[in-house]
């Protein structure tokens, strides 16, 4: 017998055992490879599809979530293969031990089962990563054939190259370890029953005689077959923390991102301006989701909201609140400050320019979420500055102050703003009037009483206006808002497609498992069977088992990915009950998604005849 | 012993496994009657259908053709759930390579069909222990099956398959893997089901066994002949 004879007998006289393993390293390289490839065009294309957009403060929680998930879903990759390597070579420690017994030399054992391993993995890799590719270009066309816009691009060759090669190295390792652990073991614990699979030879705890007996089989099972039931519990915790970060993330990421455009733009506010500034500030506001440039001469006489105006508004009905404000572009400059605690100066004198908005602070209709705080009736020359600005332009802005036009403003807050996307300035209205020597706003915003009908006070503002100046515009924010809100939930949901795919991976990931225990019990659930267990005892067996594991991954992976989402992936994030409600609604049919689908090799292997499986 | 009602009745009974292309067949027109309270034993070289004779009449395995009927029901044409339900109230199986269950202790293998027929815990405690000193296993009640030496698994599959006090046994080669000693041990244990009036088919070689018959057959290439005539 040569000794790739001996191997590729094995391999081919064992077509089911053979078959199963190579299906699920298929599985695992292609489910990782795809959601590489896949999230490379829809997770990492995102980060190209938003640069120049959005704001620096959004932008930093995006990027944070796709590089988080990156880097989980390689590793989850990395552990359900390591996983699925190490059971097979496991379930191979008896015949190694049968063959020690017969006095074959170890070298010669390690040469079979090495090579037996090398062609598995070698097969596995190559159809996983096949498949991979095929599955990336399949959802590609899927997803445009329903009009959803996937960044078509060249497949990557060298994330192929290295998920092979990273692949394929670590089943090696860890398919090497347990033939190298049992060619150091004598033959006669080798081939025990109680010793290959990981079986421990005492079972370890006891259960209550009150349990059932499905139970009593299924939770001894396990806690005997500690090695493999530890790392399919490993495997799923990391699948079940990329699922909560991509799912409970994503969802409070959406509602906390919305929360704050719609607290920066308002709800139920409505724009009073000339037509050009109408479109100019539409344009600002749009600047979050698209590219468009334009600029105007913002202090043109002609887009001044004269006293007439500002009277009408303030007298007309359903209306809560009139804000005027004062909006132009200034160059800006940084000044140095300094850090008493650190006893340094921070500060590079950067210039560059920004929107300005003068606004009277105790008028302001917006609420932006902020940090420091906003502007006071009865401070002047403060300033409160957009996040993007902050981040390009300040090294520690709560700590220095900015300069327009020679004059100098202390900077009291970071607001995250959508207008221009976060390239804003906010100081009094007097202060700027006093700069610029405009001495009327450009605009003005009004909130329409919540408890009227918005449309209905639109269009009798609309008509007053039309009255008063027919250059004037009235334009309802509420539709630019809604794009924004529609543009961040897109962006959400594609985040949120990541966590599927992985749930997919696992799941096949645990059929595998169970498949494998089932094969390791067949012979018992055949004498259960003969002995008068019905089908469904089989079933529930083994649904016990994976139920067992699937809750104790679950809780660790949930557990573990709310305290990253919360702790580190989101400041401060807005949590309502109907958030936790939803995040819970979806991590349960996720659950349940996975433990149905685990149960399908228990149902088909219930229904074979005892003889079947018994032999 | 004389019987009063009929527990197993088979007409023409034949089977045949297909392996690829080529047919076995294990059993050719096999006829069989066993009266209630029966002792039969039936005895063949290796290979020669014993362990698939009994696979038939316990509703493991299904005829290719001809009847089966025990207790009055035909098994042939019964669904899993009738079957599983006569296997774990009716028949008493004791396997040939014993097939204990190794996750549960010697004292659980024993109760598991009771808790299938929803026994009482404490009757099944109690049984359990009268079981196990019918077998001679006291000592091992909280052992698992793997710390268990061959014989002493073969009792347990005694004590298991008289958990539910069947009223028909099916017991396959007791004491091939066991040495003298230990055969001995099963052989008495046999003579207690006899004595019992338990309607027992043992399919075996041992000649101590088949002294205790009161029906010989003798099982070759798939045919059964009678010893008693």
């Amino acid at each position: 017998m040569s000794e790739t004879s001996f191997p590729m007998n094995d391999l081919l006289r064992r077509k089911l055992q053979t078959s199963l393993i190579i299906i699920s390293l298929t599985s695992c390289v292609a489910a990782t490879l795809f959601l590489l490839l896949f999230s490379e065009k829809i997770g990492f294309g995102i980060s190209l599809m938003v640069e120049s957009k959005l704001t620096a403060g959004f932008s930093t929680i995006f990027s944070r979530f796709i590089i988080f998930s990156g880097l989980l879903i390689f590793v989850v990759g990395a552990v359900i293969m390591s996983f699925m390597v190490f059971v097979m070579m496991s379930q191979k420690v008896r015949d190694i031990g049968l063959m020690k017994a017969a006095g074959c030399p170890n070298d010669l054992i390690f040469g079979y089962f090495m090579t037996e391993l090398l062609v598995v993995t070698l097969v596995g890799c190559f159809l996983g990563v096949i498949l991979g590719i095929f599955a990336d270009f399949a959802s590609t066309s899927l997803f445009s054939s329903f009009g959803f816009q996937i960044m078509q691009k060249p497949i990557n060759f060298w994330l192929v190259i290295i998920v092979f090669a990273m692949f394929f190295a670590l089943a090696l390792i860890f398919g090497a370890k347990p033939i190298l652990d049992t060619t150091k073991v004598k033959p006669a614990k080798a081939f025990s029953p109680s010793y290959y699979f990981g079986v421990s030879k005492e079972s370890g705890f006891r259960v209550t005689s009150k349990s059932g007996l499905t139970m009593k089989i299924a939770l001894r099972s396990l806690s005997r077959h500690k090695s493999a039931t530890i790392r399919i519990i490993i495997c799923l915790t990391a699948v079940f923390l990329l699922a909560t970060v991509g799912i409970a993330g994503g969802i409070i990421a959406d509602q906390t991102t919305k929360n704050w455009i719609e607290k920066a733009v308002g709800r139920d506010i409505v724009l009073i301006a000339h037509k050009d500034m109408c479109s100019q500030y539409k344009l600002l506001l749009s600047r979050f989701y698209e590219t468009e440039e334009s600029t105007i001469n913002y202090t043109d006489e002609r887009y001044l909201v004269s006293e007439d105006i500002l009277n009408r508004l303030g007298s007309m009905p359903n209306i809560s609140g009139v804000d005027p404000r004062l909006v132009t572009e200034m160059h800006v400059e940084e000044l140095q400050g300094y850090i008493i605690e650190e006893y340094k100066e921070v500060g590079d004198s950067r210039k560059g320019n920004s929107l300005v908005i003068g606004v009277e602070p105790e008028m302001v209709l917006t609420d932006c979420f902020l940090e420091g705080e906003f502007l006071k009736e009865n401070r002047s020359w403060e300033a409160v500055i957009g996040d993007s600005l902050a981040l390009n332009m300040f090294s520690v802005p709560l700590s220095q102050r900015l300069n327009l036009h020679g004059e100098d403003f202390v900077i009291v807050g970071v607001c995250l703003d959508p207008i221009n996307n976060g390239n804003v300035t906010y100081v009094p209205l007097k202060n700027l009037q006093n700069i610029t020597g405009v001495l009327k706003p450009n605009i003005v915003m009004v909130k329409t009483d919540p408890s009227a009908d918005h449309i209905a006070v639109l269009n009798s503002i609309r008509t007053e206006i039309k009255d008063l100046n027919s250059e004037f515009e009235v334009l309802d924010l509420n539709e630019v808002l809604d794009k924004n809100l529609s543009f961040v939930g897109y962006i959400w949901s594609m985040i949120m497609f990541l966590p599927l795919i992985s749930l997919f991976a696992a799941s096949l990931c645990l059929i595998a498992y169970v498949m494998l225990t089932i094969t390791e019990q067949r012979q018992e659930f055949g004498v259960l069977r003969a002995l008068g267990a019905n089908p469904k005892t089989i079933v529930k067996i083994v649904s016990g088992q994976s139920l067992v594991v699937l809750l104790s991954s679950c809780a660790a992976g949930i557990a573990f990915g709310i305290i990253i989402t919360l702790l580190i992936l989101i400041p401060e994030p807005l949590i309502t009950s109907f958030t936790v409600a939803e995040i819970s609604a979806w991590l349960l049919t996720a659950l349940a998604a996975t433990f149905i689908f685990s149960l399908y090799p228990a149902i088909r292997f219930a229904k074979k005849p005892i003889l079947e499986i018994m032999t | 012993m004389k019987a009063d009602k009929t527990v197993v009745l088979a007409s023409d009974l034949c089977k045949t496994y297909e392996i690829g292309d080529a047919k076995v067949e294990v059993l050719k027109d096999v006829n069989l009657k066993v009266g209630k309270g029966e002792f039969t034993v039936i005895s063949g070289p290796s290979g020669s259908g014993k362990t698939t004779l009994l696979n038939i009449i316990g509703g493991i395995d299904k005829p290719t053709s001809g009847k089966i009927v025990v207790f009055g029901d035909d098994l042939g044409v019964k669904d899993e759930d009738f079957l599983a339900s006569f296997r774990c109230n009716k028949v008493g199986f004791v396997f040939q390579s014993y097939n204990l269950v190794s996750t549960l202790t010697v004292a659980e293998n024993i109760a598991f069909p009771m808790e299938w027929t929803r026994k009482p815990e404490n009757y099944m405690k109690e049984r359990v222990e009268e079981l196990l000193g019918v077998v001679g296993l006291q000592h091992r009640a909280e052992h698992f099956p793997f710390q268990l030496s061959g014989g002493e698994q073969q009792r347990v599959a005694f004590a298991r398959a008289l958990a539910n006090d069947p009223p028909f046994l099916l017991i396959d080669e007791p004491t091939g893997n066991l040495d003298t000693k230990t055969s001995l041990k099963i052989v008495q244990i046999l003579q207690k089901l006899k004595g019992n009036g338990k309607t027992v088919i043992v399919a075996t070689h041992d000649d101590r066994i088949i002294q205790l018959a009161d029906q010989k057959l003798y099982l070759e290439d798939g045919k059964l002949v009678s010893l008693n005539e």
